[in-house]
């Protein structure tokens, strides 16, 4: 089996590590920033490959999906959710910023790796600093979410 | 403009409408984690359905990305689930809870093979109108199990969970 193939196993294995690591007073958390995350990496994930900004040759269901099903539907949300779910919410505005940008550089980091070495991504028209904007976005994003969602009752 | 068009648009425009009159402000949150859930079952089912040739979608939104059809996985159903769990009754009988099931389910479906005859939004290959409705039956059913468990003990997720108490 390639390279490649390992590594998406392994994405799902690891991912799913993550998520039996998850507190089970928090498996609600977990669950709506998985959700809310596939919202957004499903729309956004299709819109740069229609408009050929990146390409993943090898992926699951290619013959149907351009895009990276492994990344949009399970790993990124399972970061988000663990992001979120040990997110550092009493802490200094110093730390919470260095949680942001520790979670953003280590993944753009792992995906500028995986695009150099492996057939998993390919940028075309894309350079490392825009997955960094997009995936902390994201996070930012998915993160408000929660906040709202779990708000005490009449907070909105 | 080609009427597959003219639909996707008035499914956006009927979904957002449909969402913010049906879904009373107080409910939103029950709204979106029902949208939210079936988005994530029919996008993680029809990839399958999709790739073993059960349907296919010929006039679709991003037709160079993805085979599947954006609007309608993405947004329009969603809505549709949405809506029916909001709105269904707890406290019923159970036969008047098998009723409201089965009538949106046959409602959505009704739906589903209307475009399939009418539009190229959707082409039906191996999947005929009964496969159609037990599909949408088992998507409904699913998703309405998880937000059942969501949301089985309120004090276990409304306020504190986020630790922004």
């Amino acid at each position: 089996m390639k390279i490649e193939w390992w590594l998406l196993v392994s994405v799902y294995v690891v991912a799913t590590g993550i998520l039996c690591f998850i507190p089970k007073n928090k498996i609600r958390l977990g669950v709506v920033a998985i959700l809310f995350q596939q919202m957004i990496t499903f729309l956004i994930g299709l819109v740069v490959v229609e408009f050929g900004l990146l390409e993943y040759p090898v992926r699951f269901f290619a013959s149907i999906n351009r895009t990276s099903f492994t990344f949009e539907y399970y790993a990124f949300p399972v970061v988000c959710a663990a992001f979120n779910v040990w997110y550092p919410n009493h802490r200094s505005i110093l730390i919470q910023s260095g949680y942001y940008a520790g979670f953003s550089s280590v993944l753009t980091f792992a995906e500028v790796l995986i695009e150099k070495y492996t057939d998993l991504i390919t940028y075309l028209h894309w350079e490392w600093y825009i997955s960094l904007i997009s995936i902390f976005l994201a996070l930012l994003i998915a993160r408000l979410f929660c906040v709202w969602f779990f708000a005490k009752e009449g907070g909105f | 403009m080609r009427m597959e068009h003219f639909i996707l648009l008035l499914m956006w425009l009927f979904g957002f409408i449909g969402f913010i009159l049906f879904i009373p402000k107080k409910d939103w949150r029950k709204g979106f984690l029902a949208f939210m859930m079936f988005h994530a079952i029919i996008w993680l089912c029809d990839m399958p359905a999709f790739k073993y040739d059960l349907l296919r979608a010929p006039v679709r939104e991003l037709p160079k990305a993805a085979d599947l059809p954006l609007t309608i996985d993405y947004f329009f159903y969603p809505v549709l689930f949405s809506i029916f769990y909001v709105h269904r009754r707890v406290n019923g009988s159970p036969g008047s809870r098998i009723t409201y099931f089965l009538v949106w389910v046959s409602a959505a479906s009704l739906l589903d093979i209307v475009i399939e005859r009418y539009t190229d939004l959707l082409e039906y290959e191996f999947l005929t109108w009964y496969g159609m409705w037990m599909y949408i039956g088992f998507l409904f059913y699913i998703s309405q199990v998880c937000c059942n468990w969501f949301f089985k003990d309120k004090a276990k997720f409304l306020g504190g969970a986020v630790g922004n108490e």
